[in-house]
Order: C-alpha cells, then structure tokens, then sequence
C-alpha cells in the first residue's frame, strides 16, 4: 500500500526516538493505513466503536489518576494503578499535547493485564491507532473488549 | 473515466507534490541565501546578527541565549515559545498544533520550528538572559528509592551557577540507541544554592523515557554531562510573614530539599508544615534526614503519609495526601501553599487549600507536565 505524504508524515514522527524512545510501532512493518484498517475492521466485527473503548479507557484513567499513585478497584477485580511520568508528549498526527504517566490496568480473575496512557486514550479515540503490533502500548481491541465485558 | 484512471492520476499528483516540497527544501538548504539578518531581543536589550536560514532556537542558542527546549529542535515539546512581535511572517504548519488561538493572537512562536529569514524583533522573559550552559562530572549516583536516583554534578566549565532554591536546569541526554539526537529534559536543583560548584537533581524513572532510560542504565560516575539553566519562577514569594505548606512527593521534593536547606543555612525561620505522599515505605526517601530538621529547626513540620494498602507497621499518617492535608491543615486564610507533583496531585491539592481558605494566587506550583 502507498503512503500518504501526510501518513508519511505521521509515520516518521512514530519512529523510535522521535517523540518517545520505543516509539509506535513496535516491530510493525505495516503502512499506518493498514494499521488502521485491521484494528477498524476487528473493532467493528467486535460490535463496538473506537469511542465507546476510549471512553472506557479514559473512565480508567480518570479514577487511577484522582487515586494518586495507589491502587483503586474499577470494578470487583479490576484493579488500575496511575504512574506519574514527567513532561508531556504530542500526538503524532498533531492533535494536542498530553501529560506522560501510565495506567497498569490488571483483571485480576483472568490474570490479563494492559498499559496505557493518556495519549493511547487519544490515539483510539480521535484516530482509531491501538499502536503497532509490538510497541509496548499496544492494545488490541479483543483485549479491551474481554477486560470491560463488552461482549457479554 | 475508469476507476483506474483517477487513481493513476491521483497518485502521479501526490508523487509530483512530494517531489515539488522535496525540491522546495532542497533549494531553501542549498540555493537561497537570506543574507546577515539582526534579531532585536526585548527592544534593544540584546541585538544579534546571524546568516539566515536557521531556526531561531538555534540562531539565539548560537549567541548564548537559551530558550527552554525538551525535544532538541524537533517541533513536539512546544516549550520553546517565544512571540515575534515583528518579522515572523504567518504560523507554519508545524506550530500551528502546539499553539492555542490566544498564542497565535499574541505573536508567540514555536522557535525551532521559525526559520531566521529576515530581520526580527523578539520578546522573551528577562531571566533568560542569566541561563547559561554548563558541564560538568557525574561525582554521585545514588539510588534514592526502587525508581528514583539523585545524580550529584561537580561543575567543570562554568565552575560555579547561582540559582534561586526551587528553579530548574535542563539535563541534555546525549544521542543513543534509537535516540538520534540529543533531547533536554527539565529537572528541579535539589541542592541549596550555597553549594555553587555541585548541583544535586533528582530523577525518577519515566517507562519508555528517553532521558531517564539513559540516566538509569547508561550514565555512570564519572561521565561529563551538559545541561542549561537555571530556569522557572517557582521559589518562595517574598511575604516573610506568611506561613507556608509544602506539598510533594516523588522527585516533587527536588525543590524543597534545595529550598529548605537554603531557609537553615540563611537563617529564613517562617514556620512551614511539609506534607510528604508516598504510597508505600519503598517510595520514601530523605525521612530520617527530614525527620532529623524537624526536631532541629523550632518552625518546620514534616508530616509523611502513606496512602498503600501495603504501609504495615507505619507511624505516621495514612491516606492520599489531599485527605492528610485535609485532616492536619488548621485555617489557611494567611497561609502560602507550595506544591510540586504530577497534575493530577496539584490538581486535587488545589481544591482541598481552596476549601481551607488559602486564595488560589498564594497557591504555587510546579507541575510534572
């Protein structure tokens, strides 16, 4: 697939050592439209929409950070931790900027755990991006979906 | 026209655009030539003249004035921000993301991303004429707790810096690994200012950060580093009379370690209640120490707090330190408020001295991001 220039763009500023030291992509050797389209493709055959796990994200987000630092329950055995980061980082596609800092997010009757941060929030949310397979704040769609009971 | 046809031609569009930007910087680097060009700072205060064509970060870091820069000239931190007040020409591309409208409407400028290509008349604040650059010799690392080091820097060349207690330097985290450039990050002097051949910073590991990955796995004693500063307004006001409460935690204590040694050494006797958060014991250090000036020095307090599950046996007081402060901070109507931390501890520290009367303009912080 062809890149974009703008995509092409996008794509350099998520190279490692650009706007983070790991960067986005992981060992993803995917064009960004491709990315996109399988992550979209499994969101909507998930019966969900990029929004709906964002907003469930940021929900997260928003109590693991008010907890400052400790542990709080999302739910009976979801339990997510905030660690605070210093500075702030850009979205690659040039939406704002957002303060650094990681949610651990454990399902602790399944064992499956996530990281995120508030830029991933963005990133799903405004852009349908879950990151590149590899990239140490990758989510897949199936994971979020399983962690919230969305397909119940 | 098939379906193919339009794509065909729609790709030959994008390829010709491309070429044609290619091209665009291939002459603006080779061909075009701006002539000198003189960039007057702060009417008159400082004018330099630099050949054209540079970023106007780097023409004013030439010339030895430094404006604060994280990301190393690569348009993501948005700190560089300085308003042209003449000459600057319209907001590119590339600044437009990182500036508000107000910004705009007030000339400030992404200055890495803002080329020099004529004459210009800037504005930055008068303090940035004292930063200076630095070297100096890694004498110490020491762990602090599981996550954080205090790095302690003898100073090479220059041998000395004056700072205010509560400022901060830029660390420059040399090009490494995946990193290809240099990048600057901003970290509080923990030493009081006495100690002008050293300075003390305190650093906590950020998952996946580029500065502190490099300070915790490849900088070692004895390595020279560069770093810039001092920079920030955060320090104690002037109102001598006023109590004072500080709230930190983490590497947030950077400032306080350096300010409240400097009140002991000057004699600055305002009575002072420091509120110290951490979640677990693990996450604590400079306890005894802290614990050892409160007993010395008649108008500190120091109130540690735990808010873990895991504290055990502990002493002193639990809870996040919103609800600590809330239970122990008597009135506030007179009292000043310092803060260091990440925003989301600022943030709900402000509503709980709000709540206790201390006025949000004597409510200082130092936020993470």
């Amino acid at each position: 697939m062809k890149q974009s220039p703008a995509d092409k763009r996008i794509t350099e500023r998520m190279a490692p050592g650009v706007l983070c030291r790991e960067g986005f992509l992981g060992a993803d050797r995917r064009p960004l439209a491709e990315i996109l389209d399988a992550d979209r493709s499994a969101v909507v055959g998930l019966g969900v929409t990029h929004e709906q796990l964002a907003d469930r994200l940021d929900e997260v987000l928003r109590k693991a950070v008010a907890a400052l630092g400790t542990p709080v329950e999302i739910r009976p055995g979801l339990m997510a931790v905030f660690h605070e980061g210093m500075g702030r980082i850009p979205c690659p596609w040039g939406h704002g900027i957002f303060p650094k800092g990681e949610v651990e997010l454990a399902d602790e009757r399944t064992g499956e755990t996530l990281r995120f941060t508030p830029l991933s929030v963005h990133l799903i949310g405004a852009h349908g991006f879950y990151q590149g397979c590899g990239s140490c704040y990758r989510i897949d769609p199936e994971s979020l979906v399983r962690i919230f009971g969305l397909s119940d | 026209m098939s379906f193919a046809v339009v794509l065909i031609a729609a790709g030959l569009a994008a390829l010709l655009t491309a070429v044609l930007a290619g091209l665009l910087v291939l002459a603006e680097r080779y061909l075009v030539t701006y002539g000198v060009c003189r960039i007057d700072v702060n009417a008159g205060a400082r004018t330099i003249e630099r050949e054209g064509g540079e970023p106007l970060l780097a023409a004013l870091k030439a010339e030895g004035i430094f404006i604060p820069s994280a990301c190393g000239g690569r348009g993501t931190c948005a700190y560089c921000k300085v308003r042209i007040v003449e000459g600057g020409g319209p907001v590119g591309p590339t600044e437009l993301p990182l500036l508000t409208e107000q910004e705009v409407g007030d000339n400030v400028r992404i200055s890495c991303q803002c080329k020099v290509r004529n004459d210009l008349r800037i504005v930055i604040p008068e303090e940035l004429f004292l930063v200076r650059e630095y070297r100096g010799v890694v004498e110490r690392i020491r762990d602090l707790t599981h996550d954080i080091k205090e790095l302690r820097i003898r100073l090479i060349a220059p041998q000395a810096i004056e700072f205010v207690p509560g400022q901060y330097v830029q660390l420059e985290a040399p090009a490494y690994g995946d990193n290809p450039e240099p990048v600057y990050r901003a970290y509080s002097i923990s030493s009081p200012p006495s100690d002008d051949a050293h300075v003390e910073l305190i650093v906590r590991l950020v998952p996946g950060g580029i500065c502190t990955t490099w300070v915790f796995t490849m900088l070692r004693e004895g390595d020279e580093v560069a770093f810039n500063g001092p920079y920030g307004e955060f320090r104690l006001s002037e109102d001598a009379a006023r109590e004072m409460v500080w709230i930190a935690g983490g590497s947030g204590m950077a400032p306080f370690w350096s300010i409240l040694r400097h009140m002991k050494e000057s004699s600055i006797a305002r009575k002072c209640t420091y509120f110290l958060g951490a979640v677990g014991r693990r996450d604590l250090f400079f306890v005894d120490e802290l614990k050892r000036l409160a007993d010395e020095l008649p108008w500190f307090r120091f109130v540690p707090a735990l808010s873990g599950q895991d504290a055990g046996e502990w002493d002193g007081q639990r809870g996040l330190i919103t609800e600590v402060v809330d239970r122990n901070l008597t009135g506030g109507a007179d009292t000043e408020a310092y803060l260091c931390g990440s925003a989301g501890m600022i943030d709900a520290s402000i509503k709980v001295l709000r709540a206790k009367g201390i006025p949000e303009e004597r409510i200082y912080y130092d936020k993470f991001n």
